[in-house]
């Protein structure tokens, strides 16, 4: 195909091959109706283990108080914020695939849009547990952040970057999640009349609603899609944004730059890309969706992973320049001191994963290859969660007296935390594969050829 | 259980066959009848003669409602009900307000939209709709699509319905369903309901109760009280006499103390005169006076010095501060009284710093004179 | 499987009342700026480089779109991509306007003075970077690498008129993904040069995001007008319906929000540190009436357009989407005149000196239009993707 000229005149079929509805309804009914596999109850051992190595973490966290971490002055936001930063982040990639994409019209979404839209709900899930818990005592947390008067009379302070991300974080939490059982409740309809057991009829008959596929529905149910992408999309934008913000307007050295709320926001796509292309290799292989996650699919993720990464260098070029034009020596310092710095190893990490590795999409080969993509995906999650350790911790270890410079070092507890939210993040995921529709069945149906009618006159394509 | 007719039916398993039938239909005349596919289809909504969705509209006014609500709120809070200066910027620092205000139009628009869509659009939740397990909804789940046309439609007429179905191309069935089938009672008054949110309540305030009052007093909720620091009135290990409070270095007085002179006991009027006002009465110097005696001295004598306390009894109130007595002792006999307080009054030195303690004295000679204004005042 | 068969669009004439508005816009614009140059040069300048930084915008803007729609296999666009490549011209004028800037540059540019330089530390450091040569030299690059992409582009999509070769396209394809991060950094260090070194102390690194949103909004605006204006009279071809123009209108409208977002963001941060070295910028905006001027671009450039196309049915009226983007037009201009007007003079000015760019830019960008479309169709007409098109829905 790569020697040849594609036909620019034809469209390229989302799926490979020309299954039936019916069929594709079995093929991912399937994972639902079988009884798992025994790799899929070593995946949940591991990441179960994961998990509890978390718990246990958290439990000491909870008992102690967050002094068991790294953190103290002048460095007092470490892995905490860091990873929220990170799994946020990697939430940013469900929406994007299922709202900004349906907006450009790219079909080839839809076949990744369900388990990306449950991969964002899990991800943030992951980031809210550590900002919840970095507030120190989390059980007064409702009061503190919640706009909720306290014993005085004070309410919440709505000037504050960090209580607009509690009310960004919260709405993109319950948007996402409305967003993803909207998608889901024509799929439920489906699963319910395929249903062969009694349990499962009556679950899947109340999740469903009792849709039941009429056109007046549809017709509502289409537009209510196209509004809520519509509201996702800048949604999705302000959500990094805020998360920006809370670095952005502040007065540190590194973090007080302007390019940072798209810098964040492209940062965001990157990362959540890279991970929706680990699960999505995995997925596809483990349940054999080869036919409707095909080849393309996968380049194209490469190829916005290459878009997005290229942004994100970008913006580090674009910073660094500006340290230097501003003729802020303190600005300077940062930037210097990130490169070549106490923590360098972070910076260069950062760079490597981000901004040189991902470069090696522009070759075809490599896009195409399912090892290359999926090692390449990972080096990018890496690199985007040392970007966050760099923009936090090196811009604030090095204050502005020398006097109050500082080194962080992460405790075990702190990489106690961090496994377990991976552990919840993959525990989460397999349940979900295992449990639900992993592809979205009404919307694989309507793009599949001859799906649509032809009565605009230009054949099957359309 | 007798079964009633509710629809004739029919299956197409072509998406350009569904169009056509659909026109077909629309063009009979029929109002009662529904088009079900497994998935949205293109041009269908025209073939049936839908009208566009009203749903842009809820959303909205949802907006809107979120967007200003939200900001008058912000504004409310920061400017009306608690006014803080916050990085030194205005109170209605409105760009501030734009994150919070946006999310909230976001969220309300979106729940409004899905919410009224749901409830209102499609009356869900739905689960006993005579369409349901049928044969025909099994098959438009899947793969095919069909129409179906009402037996309470006004033009209904069976032979008639299934002549036109056939000619489209369908393969035409009818859906029957059973009276009891659709009887649907509210529950809301149903003893076990009301016992089931009495229980919720009840297992909510408990639940509250434990958590405010019992839990986060134990460990390790309350390690913020438990600080190994020495609090007031309390005894202390380290020091051999067991005292927690200790008294200064012998021979060291504490920065900007000036010692009092005069001795707890000393009469005011006896002191009084060695002490002199340093204060001339100005504007400021009265507002000092007026600030401080409406926040130490007003409770208990009165916000004009007439002796009212506003203390319900729980002290007896003090004489007046306009009596003869008062208006005669020299200003030093007032702020010697304040200074080592008199009789239940206790003593203001620590509260009160000199400067204010004139001040109120001053103020006090303000009121005087007030409640005793001669002629010449009035002038 | 590379040749095709071609569409058949009959090519017409510019309706000839359009051409002589241009004409007559461009004459009385160059009028306008000789005697603006012969009362006052310096005043003159400033509003030379407005008209020089619109025009810019409206080109590069234009290749961008050329770009962005190979990259992304768009088919909707495709049937009005020579609209695009037609505007793409108008680097040609953007280099003639270039010349009288760099001919009075002393009374525009605070460091191009080596005694002001000499006394004044930050621009001391900055020196490197700001100087005259390299200033000059790095105009020359930009404008080699914006061209030399656009000929390219355009010969490409020129040539398949006749041959209906597919290898051409994967060709450009190829060239815009290399173009698009070279576009990245030129354009940003372009504004940078040009808008942001008027006020050489200050600096946000949002800047070149800002003009470069700025500018695709301004390229789309100009595109659409032209688009809805010649399908209404009956150019282009049969089938161009409201799923072409709801498309128009929903990307301008994303992109004027994202505008307004990069905008809001970038003003937010400032306005929150409150650190003396940025906000002066900021504050000179709104201050002796400039910030009615403020005023006038948050309703012009965001919020007037946005309520004119938030809804569905409005982004598909003809109507509506001249309008909009007729207004969307005037607010690039007077964003422009807000970046770079308050480095002349401390309150809002407005005479013959800042008419005369805007109306030498419109009739320019209607010259070259219709020079271009007596020469090529209007459609290309070769294209592979042009029938998918034709017949796009929504």
């Amino acid at each position: 195909m790569s020697s040849t000229v594609l036909d620019y005149s034809k469209e390229l079929s989302v799926i490979e091959g020309l299954p039936s509805a019916a069929t594709l309804d079995e093929m991912i009914e399937k994972p639902i109706n079988d009884f798992p596999q025994r790799r899929w109850f070593i995946g949940l051992a591991i990441t179960g283990t994961m998990l509890m190595i978390g718990v246990v973490s958290l439990t000491w966290l909870l008992w102690k108080g967050v002094g068991v971490w790294g953190i103290n002055q002048p460095v007092a936001w470490g892995f905490d914020v860091v990873n929220f930063v990170f799994w946020v982040g990697i939430g940013h990639a469900g929406t994007l695939i299922s709202a900004i994409l349906f907006l450009f019209r790219q079909k080839w979404r839809t076949g990744i849009a369900r388990f990306a839209e449950a991969m964002t709900l899990f991800a943030v899930l992951c980031a809210v547990q550590f900002v919840i818990f970095h507030t120190g005592r989390p059980w007064l947390a409702m009061a503190w952040l919640f706009p909720y008067p306290n014993q005085h009379g004070v309410w919440v302070n709505f000037t504050s970057p960090l209580e607009w991300d509690v009310f960004a974080v919260n709405t993109y939490f319950i948007v996402s999640a409305v967003f993803w059982y909207l998608g889901l409740i024509p799929d439920f309809a489906t699963l319910r009349d395929r249903a062969t057991t009694t349990i499962k009829k009556v679950t899947f008959s109340i999740l469903s609603l009792g849709w039941r596929f009429s056109n007046r529905h549809w017709q509502h149910y289409e537009r209510a899609y196209l509004i809520m992408a519509g509201f996702a999309t800048p949604l999705v934008l302000s959500v990094h944004t805020i998360v920006s913000f809370d670095f952005a307007v502040s007065i540190i050295p590194g973090w007080h730059t302007t390019i940072f709320p798209p810098y964040f926001v492209a940062g965001a796509i990157f990362s959540g890309f890279a991970m929706v292309q680990n699960v999505l290799i995995i997925t596809r292989k483990a349940f054999k969706f080869e036919t409707l996650i095909t080849m393309d699919t996968i380049e194209k993720m490469n190829k916005i992973i290459l878009v997005t990464g290229t942004i994100v260098g970008y913006a580090y070029i674009m910073e660094f320049f500006i340290a230097w034009y501003s003729g802020n020596a303190t600005e300077l310092f940062v930037f210097v001191n990130r490169a070549f710095g106490p923590y360098w190893w972070a910076y260069w990490t950062m760079m490597t994963c981000n901004l040189f590795t991902p470069q090696l999409f522009w070759s075809k080969k490599i896009r195409t290859s399912l090892l290359a993509s999926f090692i390449l995906a990972i080096f990018v999650n890496i690199g985007m969660w040392f970007e966050r350790f760099v923009i936090i911790v090196t811009s604030l270890h090095r204050d502005f007296l020398p006097s109050s410079w500082g080194m962080f070092v992460p405790t075990m507890w702190d990489f106690g935390m961090l496994i377990g939210s991976f552990g919840l993040f993959f525990t989460l995921v397999l349940l979900f594969v295992k449990f639900l529709p992993a592809i979205a069945m009404a919307e694989i149906k309507a793009v599949i050829p001859g799906a649509q009618p032809t009565h605009h006159g230009n054949g099957a394509s359309h | 259980m007798e079964k009633k007719l509710y629809s004739i039916s029919a299956i197409y398993s072509n998406p350009n066959d569904i169009i056509r039938a659909a026109a077909a239909v629309r063009d009979a005349g029929y109002k009662k009848f529904d088009i079900h596919t497994p998935y949205p289809i293109h041009g269908l909504d025209g073939a049936m003669g839908l009208k566009e969705t009203k749903l842009g509209f809820v959303t909205l006014a949802a907006a809107i409602i979120g967007a200003a609500g939200m900001i008058s709120f912000a504004s409310w809070v920061a400017v009306v009900d608690y006014p803080q200066v916050i990085g030194g910027k205005p109170y209605w620092s409105w760009p501030a307000f734009v994150p919070v205000t946006y999310e909230i139009a976001v969220l309300l628009a979106v729940l409004g939209t899905v919410g009224a869509m749901i409830a209102f659009f499609f009356k869900f939740p739905n689960i006993s709709h005579p369409l349901h397990d049928t044969p025909y909804m099994k098959k438009v789940s899947a793969d095919k699509f069909g129409v179906s046309i009402q037996a309470d439609d006004g033009k209904f007429n069976e032979k008639v319905v299934r002549e036109l179905l056939k000619n489209t191309g369908g393969e035409v069935d009818a859906v029957y369903y059973s009276e009891e089938f659709l009887t649907f009672k509210p529950q809301m008054f149903d003893p076990k309901f009301i016992f089931l949110l009495v229980g919720i309540a009840l297992a909510t305030s408990a639940g509250g109760y434990l958590y405010w009052n019992k839990v986060l007093y134990l460990p390790p909720f309350d390690w913020m009280m438990q600080q190994p620091k020495v609090k007031p009135q309390t005894m202390s290990e380290f020091y051999a006499d067991g005292f927690g409070m200790r008294l200064p270095v012998a021979g060291t007085v504490a920065r900007g103390f000036i010692p009092y002179p005069y001795a707890l006991g000393a009469k005011a009027d006896s002191v009084g005169k060695f002490l002199v006002n340093p204060l001339l009465p100005t504007k400021a110097a009265l507002d000092l006076g007026k600030k401080k005696f409406f926040t130490y001295c007003s409770p208990c004598h009165g916000n004009f010095g007439k002796g009212d306390s506003r203390m319900n009894g729980q002290f007896p109130n003090p004489p007046t501060l306009h009596s003869d007595k008062v208006r005669t002792w020299p200003d030093g006999a007032i702020f010697h009284t304040i200074t080592v307080g008199q009789n239940v009054m206790p003593s203001y030195q620590y509260q009160i710093s000199r400067e204010e303690r004139w001040a109120i004295v001053n103020y006090i000679r303000t009121l005087q004179r007030a409640y005793n204004a001669k002629e010449s005042d009035l002038q | 499987m590379s040749a095709h068969e071609s569409i058949i669009i009959p090519k017409k004439e510019l309706p000839a009342n359009i051409v002589k508005l241009g004409w007559a816009l461009t004459v009385i614009g160059l009028v306008l700026v000789v005697l603006s140059y012969v009362t006052d040069a310096q005043r003159a300048g400033f509003n030379n480089i407005i008209g020089f930084t619109f025009l810019a915008s409206v080109a590069v803007g234009a290749v961008f779109f050329i770009a962005i729609e190979y990259i992304a296999g768009a088919v909707w666009s495709t049937p009005f991509r020579r609209v695009l490549e037609f505007l793409g011209m108008l680097l040609v004028p953007v280099v003639l306007l270039a010349i009288p800037i760099f001919l009075n540059f002393h009374s525009l540019y605070h460091w191009s003075h080596a005694d002001v330089v000499a006394a004044d530390k930050v621009l001391q450091s900055k020196s490197p970077y700001l100087n005259e040569q390299f200033f000059a030299i790095r105009f020359v690059i930009y404008i080699v690498i914006w061209s030399l992409f656009y000929f390219i582009f355009r010969h490409n999509s020129l040539k398949q008129d006749k041959d209906n070769d597919q290898a051409r396209t994967k060709k450009n394809i190829g060239l815009a993904a290399a173009f698009i991060p070279l576009l990245a950094i030129s354009i940003s260090l372009f504004s940078i040069d040009w808008l942001m070194s008027l006020e050489p102390h200050w600096f946000s690194t949002m800047f070149g995001v800002y003009y470069f949103t700025g500018s695709i909004v301004t390229a789309l605006a100009v595109t659409t007008y032209f688009v809805v204006l010649l399908s209404e009279r009956g150019y282009f071809f049969k089938g161009i319906n409201e799923n072409h123009y709801y498309s128009f209108g929903a990307l301008l409208f994303g992109l004027l929000s994202f505008w307004a977002y990069i905008a809001f963001s970038q003003f937010m941060l400032i306005w929150y540190a409150n650190l003396p070295e940025e906000n002066f910028w900021f504050i000179t905006r709104w201050q002796n009436g400039w910030e009615y001027v403020s005023v006038a671009i948050v309703l012009f450039h965001f919020w007037i357009p946005y309520f004119m196309l938030v809804s569905r049915p409005s982004k598909m009226k003809p109507r509506v989407l001249k309008q909009s983007a007729a207004i969307l037009i005037a607010a690039h201009f007077l964003d422009m005149y807000w970046l770079v007007m308050p480095t002349y003079s401390a309150s809002p000015v407005f005479s013959y000196y800042e008419i005369a760019f805007p109306i030498l830019s419109i009739g320019l960008i209607i010259v070259v239009f219709a020079m271009q479309a007596k020469k090529y169709n209007l459609v290309p007409v070769g294209d592979p993707k042009l029938q998918r098109g034709i017949d796009f829905h929504l």
